[in-house]
């Protein structure tokens, strides 16, 4: 139910419930993209597509600027929990084109595998309710954190040289290692989904 | 920040004639004279008054009535395609998809960027919203972002495509862009713009492209006289890393003039009055704060340049308080004070002012109090942001009588609670020009007027000295190690026939940067004015040895060698500097000169020849080939 309203860029020759003829296009553009070719048949489903493995949402727009600001520190985050983590982005701004999206993953180098999440079904299950902001799901499909990647900034206009808390990490570390508890939820600094019709 | 060091670093044309009666003078040019012109003052007792605030927010809210106007005025002119805005703010829609947004940045007066508070004088340009239109922001989403009816929107506001000023006369580009990296901490780049000018130029507007607006947060540009920052570049046309630049001028002509660009800035040309002057040799630089965005970006600046015929007939100071010296900030302090103050010796027109502060800085307050005792507030900014720096043109200049006490009070907090803190945990931080250190400026442009209240002519002449000359001891005062202090000073005193205090001053820039090549050209050649010639020749030799293609140390010494009748090595010194300026037509006579004295008048008929070729009107060029002619065996 709540898969097929995300619509994947990621994986070639799929359609997804509400796509256009203009955004199937977009897919297939999409398979000679080598950063969103997944090559999974279930791409659409972060929980499908590799069982067993703990999940990780980042939820960004194209034109939030403190998201963009993290696209360095979210490939990282990405190359260095990879064999334990599948990490999806998820755009949750349904005024946001397939072709959009693409140009910006590329101009930022973001290599993560995309998800669109025009409904927020996805956003409203992490729990997110800002850009960027990433919820951690356990290897059961549990969510077990919830919040900012880190305490880079801590208002609009207040940031620090360089984050000293790592609340993300903390996270996936903590879900890869079987912890059982559910760390609790840090409010994330960006852009408001709530502004998105 | 990046100014050239205080006011520009005084020094003269210290080259001088010599005749084969090695009669010499000394020369020193006027500076700065013209008409008098008009300039709008506004008296300080009566500050101009301000337009009522809007009215509070109707009870429906709408887009198109009572948003677009806000938004059209205050947000626009950065959030539009190719500027610093990350997303546009042109249409409904545009505003609808970060209403909320919207209201939380505004509210935390986060957007638009303004650090000034509403103090005595307003400034040109402010974007401070009123508690009204903030309001009006919050109620309209509150209500559901309604949009109104179509014939209440404004139109869309215009904006200028490319150079706002039209096409300059001359357009300079960096010959390198700067990669900025995707992410990590911001960084600061100058880049060397060499100027294409054959001749002297008036110059009536700069305009600045920073090349990519979205990572430039500010720049400044300087004018470089002395290749300062050419010797930085490890090759021509790289650039070098810094967020303070220092350009040491070695030519007195007061560069008082703020050439800066931030993020939606309009171009605001200074009055012709005070066009800035360019000679060939010039080099432009630029001075920019750039923010990674998240991708890498490329930055490569151009600068237009706008003629105009008219030679400057005002010449603007940029006054300069400082408590460097002050700080010594340690880890934890949430409240470290500094101050300075400065007595005004003459009346001027305060035009703009500039504080600057890193990342430490607080609370900054400028006041100015009147010889009635009144106080003024001439800036005052609650939350530094660094990120927001930049000049502030009064909207009418203010005018500061004789007597006035200029006082500058900045607050740091080094604790942690100061997330700008460039140290985790804090550390003691002193004064430098690092990002990581601090500093404590305040800079004013102003312009200097006589008991006439003339900004022109002879009287502003005097009355810009009699200012020059009260910042320099007061820099003093403040730093005895103060190497800008002694040298402007001293160059002062040398203007007004105080040789021997002006090498007392000299003497003291010495002893702070012994070797150094324009400092000891300048000794030296105060010496030799005073007639004290072996010590003006090791100055001399220090600067030619620190600087062997300086031509004016060449030259000097060429006149102090031939002075100490060491004819010689003075020819030999003339002929290097005649190799570095072959158009010069004195160090050619001079070389003929020194010749002729040490008895070779076929050689010197040659050079003294040569001088009369260059310069007809050579008057001792004439004279000595005269009686090289007479005593040449026939």
């Amino acid at each position: 139910m709540l898969l097929a309203m995300i619509a994947a860029l990621c994986a070639p020759g799929r359609s997804t419930l509400g796509q256009s003829a203009a955004s199937q296009k977009d897919a297939s553009a999409a398979a000679q993209d080598q950063n969103h070719v997944a090559g999974a048949s279930a791409a659409e489903d972060p929980w499908a597509r590799i069982p067993g493995k703990v999940v990780v949402l980042i939820f960004v727009r194209t034109d939030c600027p403190i998201a963009n600001r993290y696209a360095p520190e979210i490939s990282r985050l990405q190359a260095a929990h990879a064999t334990d983590a599948a990490f999806w982005l998820v755009y949750a701004d349904k005024r946001e084109t397939a072709e959009a999206i693409r140009k910006h993953d590329r101009e930022y180098q973001l290599t993560l595998p995309v998800l669109r999440d025009p409904q927020r079904a996805l956003a409203k299950r992490a729990q997110v309710s800002v850009t960027p902001e990433a919820a951690v799901f356990d290897v059961r499909g549990h969510l077990v954190y919830h919040g900012r990647i880190d305490n880079w900034f801590e208002d609009f206009g207040r940031a620090r040289p360089a984050p000293t808390t790592h609340e993300l990490a903390d996270a996936i570390v903590a879900a890869v290692s079987g912890h059982p508890a559910t760390l609790p939820s840090v409010p994330a600094v960006g852009c408001f989904l709530s502004d998105l019709s | 920040m990046s100014l050239p060091v205080r006011n520009p670093l005084v020094s003269k044309n210290f080259r001088d004639f010599f005749s084969l009666a090695l009669a010499a003078l000394f020369a020193v040019s006027v500076i700065g004279v013209g008409v008098c012109a008009d300039a709008t003052r506004s008296r300080i007792l009566a500050p101009p008054g301000r337009p009522p605030h809007q009215t509070a927010p109707a009870a429906d809210v709408t887009f198109n009535r009572d948003i677009a106007p806000i938004v059209f005025h205050f947000c626009a002119p950065c959030h539009r395609p190719g500027e610093a805005g990350p997303f546009p703010l042109l249409t409904y829609d545009d505003a609808r998809a970060h209403a909320r947004q919207i209201v939380a940045v505004t509210q935390r007066r986060y957007m638009p960027p303004w650090l000034p508070e509403q103090t005595d004088f307003p400034f040109a340009g402010e974007l401070r919203l009123t508690a009204e239109q903030i309001a009006m922001f919050r109620a309209w989403y509150e209500e559901g972002e309604p949009k109104g009816d179509a014939k209440d929107l404004p139109p869309a506001p215009k904006f200028i495509a490319g150079w706002q000023l039209g096409k300059p006369d001359v357009t300079l580009q960096a010959t390198k862009p700067f990669l900025l990296p995707a992410g990590g901490t911001d960084a600061y780049w100058n880049f060397v713009l060499p100027l294409p000018l054959a001749e002297t130029h008036w110059i009536k507007a700069v305009e600045i492209r920073p090349g990519n607006n979205r990572v430039v947060h500010h720049a400044n540009l300087i004018v470089d006289r002395s290749d300062s920052a050419r010797r930085q570049e490890p090759a021509p046309g790289d650039g070098f890393p810094g967020m303070e630049l220092q350009i040491e001028s070695e030519q007195f002509d007061p560069d008082g003039h703020f050439l800066f660009w931030k993020p939606g800035s309009l171009v605001t040309p200074e009055p012709a009055t005070m066009a800035l002057r360019l000679d060939p040799g010039n080099d432009l630089v630029l001075n920019t704060h750039l923010q990674p965005i998240g991708k890498a970006e490329s930055v490569q600046p151009s600068v237009g340049l706008y003629f105009t015929s008219q030679a400057a007939t005002q010449f603007p100071v940029l006054l300069q308080l400082e408590c460097d010296k002050q700080l010594d900030i340690p880890p934890g302090e949430k409240n470290f004070v500094v101050r300075d103050q400065f007595t005004l010796p003459v009346g001027v027109e305060l035009l703009q002012i500039y504080p600057h502060a890193h990342y430490l800085g607080k609370d900054m307050l400028a006041t100015a109090r009147l010889p009635s005792g009144e106080e003024k507030t001439l800036l005052h900014i609650a939350r530094w942001d660094l990120n927001w720096q930049a000049v502030y043109r009064y909207a009418q200049a203010v005018e500061l009588p004789a007597g006035t006490t200029i006082a500058m009070r900045y607050v740091y907090d080094n604790s942690r609670d100061n997330l700008a803190n460039p140290h985790d945990p804090p550390q003691r931080v002193v004064a430098g020009n690092r990002a990581s250190d601090e500093m404590a400026h305040l800079w004013l442009q102003v312009l200097p007027f006589g008991a006439d209240g003339e900004t022109s002519g002879a009287a502003g002449d005097a009355a810009r000295r009699s200012l020059e000359e009260a910042l320099a001891r007061h820099h003093i005062a403040n730093n005895p190690d103060d190497f800008a202090a002694h040298y402007n000073l001293a160059a002062l005193l040398q203007m007004r026939g105080e040789t021997p205090e002006a090498a007392a001053q000299f003497a003291e820039a010495q002893r702070l940067r012994p070797g150094d090549s324009t400092v000891e050209n300048a000794y030296g050649a105060a010496l030799l004015a005073m007639g004290q010639l072996p010590e003006a020749v090791e100055h001399l030799t220090a600067a030619v040895h620190a600087r062997p293609d300086y031509f004016d140390a060449r030259y000097n010494l060429g006149l102090a060698l031939a002075r100490h009748e060491d004819f010689r090595l003075a020819a030999e010194e003339f002929r290097a500097a005649a190799r570095l300026n072959p158009n010069d037509s004195n160090a050619e006579a001079n070389w003929g000169g020194a010749l002729a004295a040490a008895g070779d008048l076929p050689e010197a008929k040659t050079h003294l020849e040569r001088a009369l070729l260059l310069d007809p009107k050579n008057a001792m060029a004439r004279e000595n080939l005269d009686q090289v002619l007479q005593d040449i065996p026939h």
